[in-house]
């Protein structure tokens, strides 16, 4: 099971991905938001994809 | 004559056409009421009288001379301000964008001025169609005409309550998660989210570019057919775009729904989320009301929403961060505190996770579709609740994501969010009906029929009997 992220990770990620200009109020929104997202991920169910499964990359209906 | 404010599409087009209603008139007592009532709802961010006034001109010369071009000559309608229209700012109710004008009209803004219709302004949204209500924006939050201390719902808000405060009979929204069936449920009003790509995006400012549709909202069933009908068609431009024949939505309204074949997908408001007594009482009396009008109605399972709601927000998420990644890095704190945290939740998803969230996307209509072999139209949930208070940071988060609607637009489907009552507080009530892909014809079919048996499409805020 992942850890909780840190403050300290989120960060060091902005940085990485240059979000340089975020206040410790916008990296605490960010450190929610993150879990949020690494929550959400729990309910993909992805177990049932076969190789098989293709993306919907540019979403197009046949009709 | 009726009180002009609140003409539907369909009554107004005939008093227009027959030459017994001046467009300029029409458009001056809307302009009248707006700048009488706006100030308390902030419906519009960005009032255009003058424009109104011009295009009323003009539909009223050509009509003069014979020259009448359909429906929607001569009728008031509103954008959301993520909608471009040529030579006004889209600012996506943002600092970020407040001097971004638009230098060329999106489509379906064209489609509107080739279809003769009276632009009255740019309407209030939630910022970038994800964040809000928020009061730390250049502009406040759009509010509910059924009590302006309530939330409207979002993102399309300026859209819902104009067209709920009859400010204009038809406002343009967009939905990505729901945005235009929020506000249209929220608001009393009705919502269409039609077939993915059935109206073109181009020119209207992306939230998620797989998920993004445009639609109307409008006081009755009948008048969203019309005008769905004026901006439905293929954009060889717009890369989603479905490449299908358009015509003929309004084909099947005021056919009966006898034998219709009902599907109610209860667990997403009873099981996957309990919702609020008053709206699940909502949605089975309008369950029982199409029973009573012949329909055959079953219930009908689908996969639970909780799966729906991590592949749409997977998806919106990563393809919103992908957009606002630039300002995020350069201008963080011009964005209000709620956008900005919604955004950035994209911002550590993982490659994989966004490619398995388009993979189970595609499992998930491929079977949502395939129910459609038992059933012809399926009614659900809209929202969980009614609108709460718009200054409940609480309550606005909780409900936020307590909804039935973005299932259908992570498979694709039509979506028309109808009026269903109202609650003891008297707040509107709604409920969801979906189709097949390209079965928009026959949701109105439906919603008409119960709206027609109903009645709720007479009923109007109560402000406006202080007139």
């Amino acid at each position: 099971m992942a850890h909780d992220i840190t403050l300290d990770e989120v960060r060091r990620m902005a940085q990485d991905i240059g979000l340089a200009r975020l206040t410790e109020d916008h990296l605490q929104q960010l450190l929610r938001a993150t879990r949020t997202a690494r929550a959400r991920r729990a309910s993909l169910p992805t177990a049932d994809l076969t190789p098989a499964d293709e993306p919907a990359h540019v979403f197009h209906l046949d009709r | 004559m009726t009180d002009l404010a609140f003409l539907t599409v369909t009554e107004a087009s005939e008093l227009l056409r027959s030459r017994k209603l001046s467009p300029i008139e029409y458009a001056q007592a809307l302009i009248a009421r707006i700048e009488k009532h706006d100030g308390a709802l902030n419906a519009f961010l960005r009032f255009t009288p003058d424009i109104a006034l011009e295009d009323a001109r003009r539909a009223e010369a050509e009509i003069m001379r014979g020259g009448w071009r359909g429906p929607l000559h001569g009728v008031p309608y509103g954008l959301k301000d993520i909608i471009d229209y040529a030579g006004l700012p889209t600012t996506a109710h943002s600092k970020i964008l407040a001097d971004n004008v638009a230098k060329s009209d999106a489509v379906v803004t064209q489609k509107l001025r080739a279809a003769g219709a009276v632009f009255m302004g740019k309407l209030s949204t939630h910022e970038f169609a994800i964040g809000g209500p928020c009061f730390d924006l250049p502009w406040p939050p759009a509010r509910n005409p059924w009590n302006r201390d309530h939330f409207c719902g979002g993102s399309s808000s300026g859209s819902g309550a104009a067209t709920a405060a009859g400010f204009v009979p038809f406002a343009i929204g967009t939905d990505t998660g729901g945005s235009i069936r929020n506000p249209a449920t929220m608001c009393g009003v009705v919502g269409m989210k039609g077939t993915y790509g059935l109206v073109s995006r181009r020119g209207v400012l992306p939230l998620a570019f797989s998920l993004d549709h445009v639609g109307p909202l409008t006081r009755t069933v009948r008048d969203n057919a019309r005008v769905l009908e004026a901006i439905a068609g293929y954009d060889a431009l717009d890369p989603g775009s479905a490449n299908v024949r358009t015509g003929g939505v309004t084909s099947q309204i005021g056919s009966d729904v006898r034998g219709l074949r009902i599907g109610v997908i209860r667990h997403f408001y009873t099981r996957d989320m309990e919702a609020d007594p008053e709206m699940i009482a909502g949605i089975e009396a309008a369950v029982k009301v199409l029973a009573d009008l012949g329909a055959e109605v079953r219930e009908t399972d689908t996969a639970p929403l909780a799966q729906y709601a991590a592949c749409n927000r997977t998806i919106m998420t990563s393809e919103a961060f992908a957009i606002h990644e630039a300002w995020m890095q350069s201008r963080p704190q011009d964005y209000g505190s709620l956008t900005r945290e919604r955004i950035m939740t994209g911002a550590f998803v993982r490659a994989a996770d966004y490619v398995n969230a388009t993979r189970v996307r595609a499992k998930l209509a491929s079977a949502f579709h395939a129910q459609f072999a038992d059933i012809d139209v399926a009614v659900t949930a809209s929202a969980m609740d009614p609108a709460c208070r718009i200054d409940d940071a609480k309550a606005i988060e909780y409900t936020y994501g307590r909804q039935a609607r973005a299932p259908f637009n992570v498979t694709g489907s039509p979506a028309l969010a109808v009026p269903a009552g109202y609650s003891k507080a008297g707040l509107p009530l709604g409920m969801q009906l979906v189709g097949k892909p390209g079965s928009e014809a026959l949701l109105y079919r439906v919603g008409h029929a119960y709206e027609q048996a109903t009645g709720w499409v007479n009923k109007h805020p109560a402000f406006t009997k202080q007139e």
